[in-house]
């Protein structure tokens, strides 16, 4: 049975067993992978996943239910309608979302990268490999290369039926030193199309192990701190994106309630999510309920401007969903969440500003973070000293813990290295006054 | 080109409900029935792999994946695997269900999840949020050596957390328990007291101050230094990561990597979160001696690092229809002598860390960084005030080495454990362990 078909069919079971309003989420996914041991290509995958979640409304009350076995359609579909039946009229829900304008977005899939055969796949393994092996004492104990081609189809009983097929291609390296003491870093990228340098992050990783060798311990105190794309991106997400979804507003579990049009942030701070990026990770015609995509200003110049909200929450406050329903899989119901979020900053050669500080790659322990309170700590890694405007020695460890909200506050800077870290663009952030222990 | 020489099937079939109450009301409600299969195949040196979720090609998926391999080897052969010989396992040590979940009506698990929601919410607590799930899950193996074996699995478990807020900052706090075991978990009225202290945990913390960072003695209770156990000292004990050159631990086993009093042992035939009765190349699950009186005495093994280097497989574990990755599972520091008095007593002046809001490590370096959910400053071995926002970090070596008494309360907490993108149910405890020097992060 073809996608459509399949999702038709789900549609009348929901009539047929009296839902008043019903939605199907269909995704067909594809990945062909290639797994990195050891400076060798150990093994080769092919992953095919395809299923579907149907999401019923029954007398004011959702329910829900997902499956990937295609002859147990109507089974799935009474029991989205059971679960609807437990719970009690819901005053908040309104309507699923009904047909929109779709924005048009380039760059969501690529032929070429649709058309990789496995050997393709191998051999950019082996460039990466390769980046690796141009320092003579460095090896890569693990990595991967991997190829994406999704397909998504969401319908529903109020004319919804939006279809969409991208791709997707990263390559990912860890890397170690020979020497005595250890010293490791790790290198990532991710697009759309086939324009990666695969050599390059084999050697990028390696180049950071390399001259991290031999780290120093610093001083604790109150430093300046620049955050690489990787670490800043890595922070922002686990202290600070969910305090803008308007579901944890609502529910007073975020520091942001009632922060609206105040200043939250550095002046020269802005943030946007946007779900309709050109090539974004994150961008696609609609969210993952069908409603139309689009770009919504979070921050304006340090001013907090908006919340992201889905149908249902922005339904709580009669205004329309910023298209912000996002769903882990097709056996989870949507939710509130960002899609592609762009910092944007004016850049300067930041280091060259700085008399004392450090500038930290990446951070380990960043999901250990109190998302409400935005409260951190985290252990640097990769990071060197910055003294009279020059990157200097490695550090061997340090720490750096702070509050998400004061960082923001005490932005003073950006690098001109802007950098797409899965669905978070953002360039390198210089912030004063975080609180370092070596 | 070379034809693959081994293969073997995963056939996973499972049924689970979950059930999220936020603030009394249920937010969501999910019921999925899934099916599929992973594959995998060796030529040589070279693996392929292949998952098809709901499809009913078994056939199809092991050409692919010989294919696959074939390819690989071809274009990139790698060293010869060896894998460790095939035995097949004894499937006896299934733990009980008294009560199935799916006998119990939803409504009823809903009204369960109130009462937790209820008995977090003391004064103070601004918001809860409950959840419960249960699955069931029947795993059939067979591989090209004639292996053909199955079991069939019940877990349940449920999570509450509450947050407490005076209006400017807000603090968390969570509770949870998961097990293999059926709905008479939820007949102990024990949950209720989890789900209290839950409440009174973020509450307390909202009238705590922050931690001030630096270098000293620690006493980490069962939770947090089961994480040490886990995080630190497990994973750098995966043999495929010993391979690879991503542990610390590699080239020490019969090295004196710890203090004499430290056992760390992993086993999955414990009725825990972690247990299984064989793992996901149908190989018998049994005990580990990780760290033997401070000894490394051995790694986790799959049937390829058993092969390359000695020992017992039986650590291959898979989430869903993903290929096999050596994996922890009941994992935890053996009971020592003392008792927490003793070691608040030897402790004198020092910092009593507690709980766990999860951890990073490097373990190829042997550094790590865990942030528990909250600290005692204790002086002259009394308790005193509560400070939050503590982190501890260092290099795991050392920790080991620094451990100067072990306690004789070991605990378990139950959990889920990532790695290569998959995340498969552990569980991991200790009893207290007193460190003589650790680093604690805060603030200054």
């Amino acid at each position: 049975m073809q996608n459509y078909d399949i999702s038709n069919k789900v549609l009348e079971f929901a009539n047929k067993y009296g839902a008043d309003e019903a939605e199907v989420f269909l995704s067909a996914n594809q990945v062909t992978s290639a797994s990195v041991r050891r400076n060798l290509i150990e093994s080769a995958r092919n992953q095919q996943s395809q299923g579907l979640g149907v999401r019923v409304v029954k007398d004011g009350a959702v329910g829900f239910a997902s499956t990937n076995i295609f002859n147990r359609l109507e089974e799935t579909v009474k029991s989205a309608i059971a679960m609807a039946k437990i719970r009690d009229s819901d005053g908040d829900w309104k309507n699923l979302p009904s047909n929109g304008k779709y924005p048009e977005i380039n760059g969501i899939f690529s032929k070429k990268v649709n058309e990789l055969e496995l050997e393709d796949c191998i051999s950019l393994t082996k460039e990466m490999i390769d980046g690796v092996c141009s320092f003579s004492d460095i090896i890569a104990p693990s990595g991967s290369f991997s190829r994406m081609i999704s397909n998504q189809l969401i319908m529903n009983t109020n004319g919804v039926e939006v279809e969409e097929k991208g791709t997707a291609v990263s390559g990912f390296i860890d890397v170690i030193t020979t020497s005595d003491i250890p010293s490791t870093a790790y290198d990532f990228r991710i697009s759309r199309d086939m324009d990666i340098d695969f050599y390059g992050i084999g050697k990028e990783a390696a180049n950071l192990a390399n001259s991290c060798k031999n780290g120093v311990s610093v001083e604790s105190g109150q430093k300046d701190v620049v955050f690489h794309p990787f670490a800043f991106s890595d922070i922002m997400e686990s202290s600070f994106l969910s305090s803008i979804e308007a579901d944890n507003i609502q529910k007073g579990r975020s520091s942001l309630t009632g922060k609206l049009n105040t200043d939250i942030a550095a002046r020269g701070l802005t943030v946007t999510d946007d779900g309709i990026l050109n090539g974004g990770i994150a961008s696609s015609v609609s969210d993952d309920e069908g409603t139309p995509s689009q770009s919504t200003g979070i921050i304006k110049d340090g001013l907090l401007k908006s919340y992201i909200y889905d149908s249902y929450t922005a339904g709580k406050e009669e205004r329309s969903s910023t298209g912000n329903a996002v769903r882990g899989s097709y056996t989870s119901t949507p939710g509130v969440g960002t899609r592609n979020v762009v910092f944007d900053h004016p850049a300067s050669d930041i280091i060259s500003e700085i008399k004392e500080g450090v500038f930290v790659t990446n951070v380990i322990g960043a999901h250990t973070a109190n998302p409400i309170s935005g409260d951190f700590s985290v252990e640097g890694r990769n990071a060197f000293v910055i003294k009279d405007g020059q990157i200097e020695k490695p550090i061997k460890s340090l720490m750096v813990s702070g509050n998400i909200f004061e960082l923001l506050r005490n932005v003073k800077g950006a690098g001109d290295d802007v950098r797409m870290v899965g669905s978070i663009i953002t360039p390198s952030i210089w912030v004063s006054d975080m609180n370092v222990i070596g | 080109m070379r034809e693959s020489e081994f293969h073997d099937v995963r056939w996973v079939e499972g049924e689970s409900t979950s059930i999220l109450l936020d603030n009394g009301k249920i937010e969501d409600i999910n019921t999925n029935y899934g099916n599929g299969c992973g594959v995998r195949a060796l030529c040589d040196g070279s693996w392929g792999y292949t998952s098809s979720e709901g499809v009913d090609g078994i056939d199809a998926a092991i050409k692919t994946a010989r294919e696959l391999a074939s390819d690989v080897n071809k274009h990139s052969p790698g060293e010869k695997v060896t894998l460790a010989s095939y035995c097949e396992p004894n499937v006896d040590n299934l733990p009980s269900i008294k009560e199935n979940p799916r006998d119990v009506p939803v409504e009823e698990k809903v009204e369960l999840l109130k009462d937790l929601s209820n008995n977090a919410s003391c004064k103070g607590i601004s918001s809860t949020s409950a959840s419960y799930s249960e699955s069931t899950l029947k795993v059939h193996y067979t591989n090209s050596e004639g292996a053909d074996c199955e079991y069939e699995l019940t877990r349940v478990g449920f999570a509450i957390s509450a947050i407490a807020s005076d209006g400017a900052s807000y603090q968390v706090g969570r509770e949870s328990n998961f097990d293999v075991c059926g709905y008479e978990m939820f007949r102990d009225p024990g949950i209720l007291e989890k789900a209290q202290s839950a409440g009174k945990t973020a509450v307390d913390l909202l009238g705590a101050r922050q931690a001030k960072g630096g270098k000293g003695p620690v006493i980490l209770d069962p939770e947090l230094a089961g994480v040490f156990a886990h995080e630190a000292v497990g994973h750098a004990s995966e043999a495929d990561l010993v391979l690879e050159g991503s542990s610390i631990l590699a080239d020490r086993i019969g090295e004196e990597i710890a203090s004499p009093l430290v056992n760390i042992i992993d086993d999955p035939t414990l009725h825990k979160f972690g247990y299984y009765p064989f793992d996901a190349e149908g190989m018998q699950s049994h005990k580990t001696d990780i760290i033997k009186d401070g000894v490394l005495n051995s790694y986790l093994h799959s049937r390829e690092t058993a092969g390359k280097l000695g020992g017992t497989s039986g650590n291959s574990r898979s989430q869903g229809y993903s290929a096999p990755v050596v994996r922890m599972s009941n994992t935890y520091v053996d009971n020592g002598n003392s008792n927490l008095d003793e070691m608040l007593e030897e402790l004198g002046d020092g910092i009593y860390l507690a709980g766990t809001r999860g951890g990073q490590v490097n373990t190829g370096e042997g550094i790590f960084q865990f942030n528990a959910e909250k600290g005692y400053i204790v002086e002259n071995g009394e308790i005193g005030d509560l400070v939050r926002d503590v982190s501890l970090s260092g290099n795991t070596l050392e920790i080991l080495k620094n451990v100067l008494l072990v306690g004789n309360d070991l605990k378990m907490h139950s959990g889920r454990c990532g790695k290569s993108g998959q995340a498969v149910p552990v569980s991991d405890g200790s009893p207290h362990l007193l460190i003589s020097d650790a680093l604690v992060g805060g603030v200054q």
